[in-house]
């Protein structure tokens, strides 16, 4: 016969409501674990997806995901040539907004008012309005090339040479959607999932041609005035004879206007070739960085992204100690209700460890129950979040395997107060 | 072996010097199995203290006790908590079921902590309840019975390990004193039938009727045993 279970029959509804309190608070762990994951995936997507193992950019950049880089896109024909180089794809990618009125759920507006809550007065007094400019990475791949959008879950890939772009669902495109970015529309041909950036926002990618036109092509009226001037000053330069002047002048306007440049080349090195042999040979004769995808991923994470996750941790570990200290009362609590027959189980000669583990295994129990209901709810309300919130089965397990040793360790405060009942104390009463 | 227990010149005193209280001084008395007893005496006369020692819960400072002839305080560290679940058995007060057993649990606990299990213990749980007449509320919790029938649940429980000795700590002063007489003539029965020694502490001097003797406390001391001829000789010659 198992005592704790019997008590638990009988105080059901006390131990259920404590078990929800426990979970609700494990759910917020889980939760927490759950949005480090989805910074983590966030920041490794789309250099996990390329499938690249060394990323070149310009010389002394962290390009090109948290700096800039450019540089010009033949770079990649001398590196696609270099040995161990098994693809070189040139690979263009920036942020860029379009103005497009998004719909608001409720939650969101709820989620932005719970905002406000003490910081109305930091911010502008419209910022309750949703905003209207619509945030993303544009990615510019070379199609047949490494870099693309990795698996498409609606419409199909991108076919044509201009004017077709692949969006993330994030972006809230649908196919066949049509959108102005820089000077020309975009029509929408497939979708993606979860392919987003270290920021959170979401991916569009296009053929490279039509990237370097969306994130290098400059105003049409800045452009003029670029050409205008450069002739000038090449013309001004020397007194060249007209007939070398003028075409030189022409030239020069149009190295000025060159949009031909690259944020990076993703370079798949052969098989059984070392990696940083490779990279080595890259940074030596091109005079360019090079960047194992690790370490891309790392930089990702440095500066904020990084300051956020051990923020989140910190807090994650509070939980845990809290938790463990709720545990610990509510066990405590539940054994200070039943000193008495604690007493009267001990006057009949039952076994101390019987009585212990009866304490021991209704917190173990509370704890392991309070973790899968914490899960359960923490994986029903991860699409409402927001951002990524990814937790796994994996760290269900590992919550358990904690939660049972804080269970134990927070049950001792219980079970010396047990350890205190004098068995005396049931008889003359 | 004739005394199912026997106890000869028990003291026991507590605190030291200006502070130390004798609650107990040359206290020897003996019951047979199948005996009733009554231990009778006005509050702080000693008869929580005598139940303690008798029922292995507390060491007497001085003077012997024989289990079934095994003397228990002898020195040796005897397991006081294997003895009690194999040799004595308990009523008390308020019955004190858990309550978060059910009458037929409560029974089985006794039984299980003398490692009868399964089918073993079920029927004999069940054997005891309906020697008890309370069969048909196996099922039901402490709460949803009577006073009465707590009791009864609680003798089946002290009866279900078989023990040497059954103490009753004052059993019927929950009671009216019609179910009290009840209880203690439904001791008489258990004692004879079962041949089980029983001493049951009272004040209630009705229920004296029901018993085979008395062993009456005052400040301590034993004024009056049932039947002086059973009283084990002193050591000390008293």
């Amino acid at each position: 016969m198992n005592l704790a279970v019997k008590d638990i029959r009988y105080h059901f509804f006390k131990f259920l409501t404590s078990t929800i309190g426990v979970g609700l608070l494990l759910m917020v762990m889980l939760t927490i674990g759950g949005i480090i994951r989805g910074i983590i995936l966030d920041s490794s997507t789309i250099t996990e997806t390329t499938g690249a193992d060394l990323w070149v950019v310009q010389k002394a950049w962290l390009g090109p995901f948290v700096e800039i880089s450019r540089f010009p896109e033949d770079y990649y024909h001398a590196i696609q040539s270099m040995h161990g180089v098994a693809e070189a794809s040139p690979l263009v990618m920036a942020w860029d907004h379009v103005e497009r009125a998004m719909r608001p759920t409720q939650l969101m507006k709820f989620m932005y008012m719970n905002t406000l809550i003490g910081t109305r007065t930091m911010v502008e007094p419209g910022w309750i309005d949703m905003p209207h400019d619509s945030r993303f990475i544009v990615i510019g791949y070379e199609p047949g090339h490494i870099g693309g959008p990795p698996t498409i879950i609606a419409g199909r890939g991108i076919e044509a040479s201009h004017y077709e772009i692949v969006a993330d669902v994030k972006t809230g495109l649908q196919v066949g959607e049509r959108i102005r970015l820089g000077d020309f529309d975009y029509t929408v041909v497939g979708l993606t999932r979860n392919m987003v950036g270290y920021t959170a926002d979401p991916v569009i990618y296009a053929s490279l041609d039509d990237a370097q036109n969306i994130l290098f092509e400059a105003d049409p009226d800045l452009l003029r005035n670029i050409r205008r001037r450069t002739q000038q000053q090449v013309l001004g330069a020397a007194a060249l004879d007209p007939r070398i002047g003028g075409p030189l002048a022409q030239q020069a306007s149009q190295i000025a206007e060159n949009v031909s440049l690259v944020n990076a080349i993703a370079v798949k090195v052969a098989p059984g070739v070392p990696v940083d042999e490779v990279a080595q040979e890259i940074t030596r004769w091109k005079h360019l960085e090079v960047y194992t995808a690790a370490r891309e991923v790392n930089m990702q994470l440095m500066g904020s992204n990084r300051l956020i996750l051990l923020q989140l941790s910190l807090f994650r570990l509070i939980l845990l100690v809290i938790a463990g200290v709720v545990i610990g009362l509510i066990t405590y609590t539940f054994t200070l209700d039943k000193l008495k027959e604690i007493a009267v189980l001990k006057l009949l000669g039952t076994q101390t460890r019987r009585i212990y583990a009866m304490i021991l295994q209704q917190a173990v129990l509370m704890g392991l129950l309070g973790t899968l209901l914490g899960a359960a709810l923490e994986f029903a309300s991860e699409p409402y979040f927001p951002r990524r919130v990814v937790a796994t089965r994996g760290d269900v397990v590992q919550m358990l395997i904690v939660i049972s040793v804080i269970a134990f360790l927070a049950s001792i405060m219980a079970i010396r107060r047990a350890t205190k009942v004098d068995p005396r104390s049931v008889l003359g009463t | 072996m004739e005394y199912a227990i026997e106890a000869t010149d028990l003291a026991k005193s507590y605190g030291e010097g200006h502070t130390r209280v004798e609650a107990l001084k040359g206290i020897s008395m003996a019951v047979r199995p199948g005996e009733l007893f009554a231990i009778m005496g006005a509050s702080g006369s000693g008869k929580t203290t005598l139940l303690m020692i008798l029922g292995l819960v507390t060491e007497p400072t001085e003077g012997r006790v024989l289990l079934e002839g095994e003397n228990i305080y002898n020195g040796k560290r005897f397991d006081l908590q294997r003895l009690r679940r194999e040799k004595v058995g308990f009523i008390f007060q308020f019955a004190n079921l858990i309550p978060f057993l059910t009458a037929k649990e409560n029974v089985l606990l006794s039984l299980e902590l003398i490692g009868i299990f399964g089918r073993q213990a079920d029927s004999r749980a069940m054997e005891l309840l309906e020697y008890l007449e309370v069969a048909d509320r196996a099922g039901n919790l402490p709460e949803q019975l009577s006073g009465g029938e707590r009791q009864r649940v609680a003798i089946a429980r002290a009866l279900a390990n078989n023990p040497a000795i059954i103490l009753a700590d004052e059993p019927t002063a929950a009671l009216d004193t019609e179910r009290g007489l009840s209880v203690m003539r439904l001791l008489r029965k258990v004692s004879k039938d079962q041949g089980t020694a029983i001493l049951v502490v009272t004040h209630d001097t009705r229920m004296i009727s029901e018993v085979d003797g008395v062993i009456r406390l005052m400040d301590g001391r034993m004024v009056e045993h049932g039947d002086s001829k059973r009283q084990p000789q002193s050591q000390n010659g008293r």
